[in-house]
């Protein structure tokens, strides 16, 4: 092997080794914290700070499927009040900069691409109300989303995790109980 | 898989039902018009392709319950009889043993269940059902953005290489069913309603509880006319129909006088 062709082994492999550490981590840190999300909204600041209920935003989850995000619409009726004016707002620069974009959204008539971060497979049908009606705590599945800065998923929920939460919670096991 | 491990032999001679529910069709021939506003339901309902000329004209098309003619007489004095016909949910089916990765089997409620990413596409069981009531998908799904509004988002849009048929709208049973236990009450009769029985115009399609005696459905079974499509095969299907009713049997032939007299049980 002449000196040329090692040197350009060596820093291919540099190179290779160096992208490799820099997925690692970018995946090792998006695992940690879930996806980034268009407005960096805090569950921490409305959940822990200021203690609101999650019926309140999610309010299709005791009578639908779905949980349902709250439309830009829903996150104005507090925040029209609760805007760049109000003395708690400005005392962080990052809650007034994210309550600006909330604004921009709503003047410009444009909904929030949310990324989704619990995703189930086309062929799973899963219904928020039913499992609320059996007593079960948003936290079963969804973790303490009020300590979270960004939503992540804590529970695998594929199907072995739903099957044997159905065991031992007696629920039915037929396969067209989630499979439609 | 534990009965097997046990030693156990599976009695399949009786079918599997303990929760109390076996649900089941009652077609009355009678009232059959052919309209085909059934199979239009059924389409919507269950995001099935659309079946365009070369589709057809390849037999692949794919009618989850179609209308079946049959025509009696000569010109000029034929008479046409309508039979809808669709997933029988036998329960002795011959569809399930034949599949070798348990994407069909029969649930406790009766249902012939068709699990859709189980299935591998053997088409065995297609060639085993003698009622045709299977189909295959042999292509992907080309869906614009226009057709994409038109789905179901409760049903699944079935990909290349697997099989379906009717599945009783097992969607609208188990909404029926999260919708009353929401309530703290128990599944009333005539609560679920498949898309087939909610669209029939003439009352042809009676859905219900085969189990519960007091259903409608469990009713009009008891009608004299009852009989089950092919029914020397010992499927024991959960579809029975109702035969139609001719006015001028008496005239015609011998055997079927008699049956005009028990048309008045169809309304039960």
């Amino acid at each position: 092997m002449t000196p040329r062709t090692l040197r350009i082994t060596i820093g291919a492999l540099v190179i290779v080794v160096g992208l490799l550490i820099i997925g690692a981590v970018t995946w090792v840190t998006q695992a940690a914290d879930g996806p980034k999300q268009p407005i960096e909204f805090m569950h921490t600041v409305h959940v822990q700070e200021n203690d609101i209920d999650c019926v309140f935003c999610h309010r299709n989850v005791e009578t639908g499927a779905e949980a349902t995000i709250p439309a830009v619409e829903q996150c104005m009726m507090c925040h029209q009040v609760i805007n760049n004016e109000h003395p708690k707002v400005r005392e962080n620069p990052i809650h007034e900069a994210e309550i600006a974009k909330l604004r921009a959204h709503w003047e410009n008539r444009e909904p929030i691409d949310w990324v989704r971060v619990h995703v189930m497979p086309d062929h799973v049908r899963f219904v928020h109300a039913a499992h609320i009606k059996a007593g079960f705590d948003c936290a079963t599945c969804h973790g303490d989303v009020g300590s979270m800065e960004r939503v992540k998923q804590v529970r695998s929920l594929n199907m072995g995790d739903c099957v044997a939460c159905h065991r031992e919670n007696n629920a039915p096991t037929d396969c067209t109980i989630c499979h439609r | 898989m534990k009965q097997a491990a046990e030693g156990k032999e599976q009695d399949t001679s009786k079918p599997v039902t303990s929760i109390g529910r076996r649900w089941g069709m009652v077609v009355d021939l009678d009232r059959c018009t052919g309209c085909q506003a059934c199979v239009v339901a059924c389409h919507a309902e269950n995001n099935i392709a659309l079946n365009l000329e070369d589709v057809v004209l390849q037999q692949r098309a794919i009618n989850w319950i179609r209308i079946e003619r049959y025509w009696e007489g000569e010109y000029p004095n034929v008479k046409a009889r309508f039979l809808p016909m669709f997933c029988q949910h036998c329960n002795n089916a011959p569809c399930e043993p034949v599949c070798p990765v348990y994407a069909t089997y029969h649930n406790q409620e009766g249902l012939n269940v068709q699990v859709y990413n189980r299935c591998i596409g053997t088409r065995y069981c297609a060639n085993n059902c003698p009622y045709h009531a299977r189909f295959f998908n042999f292509w992907e799904r080309d869906l614009d953005d226009t057709h994409r509004e038109y789905l179901n988002p409760n049903v699944t849009v079935r990909t290349k290489g697997i099989m379906e048929k009717c599945t009783f709208c097992v969607q609208r049973i188990r909404k029926s069913e999260w919708e009353r236990r929401q309530a703290d009450e128990e599944l009333q009769d005539g609560d679920v309603q498949p898309a087939c029985v909610q669209a029939c115009p003439t009352d042809t399609l009676v859905f219900g509880n085969l189990e519960d005696e007091n259903s409608r459905a469990a009713q009009l079974a008891q009608n004299k006319r009852h009989y089950r499509v092919m029914e020397n095969l010992g499927t024991d299907t959960n579809v029975i129909y109702l035969k139609k009713v001719d006015p001028h049997a008496s005239e015609t032939s011998p055997a079927h006088a008699g049956t005009a007299a028990d048309a008045g049980g169809n309304s039960a």
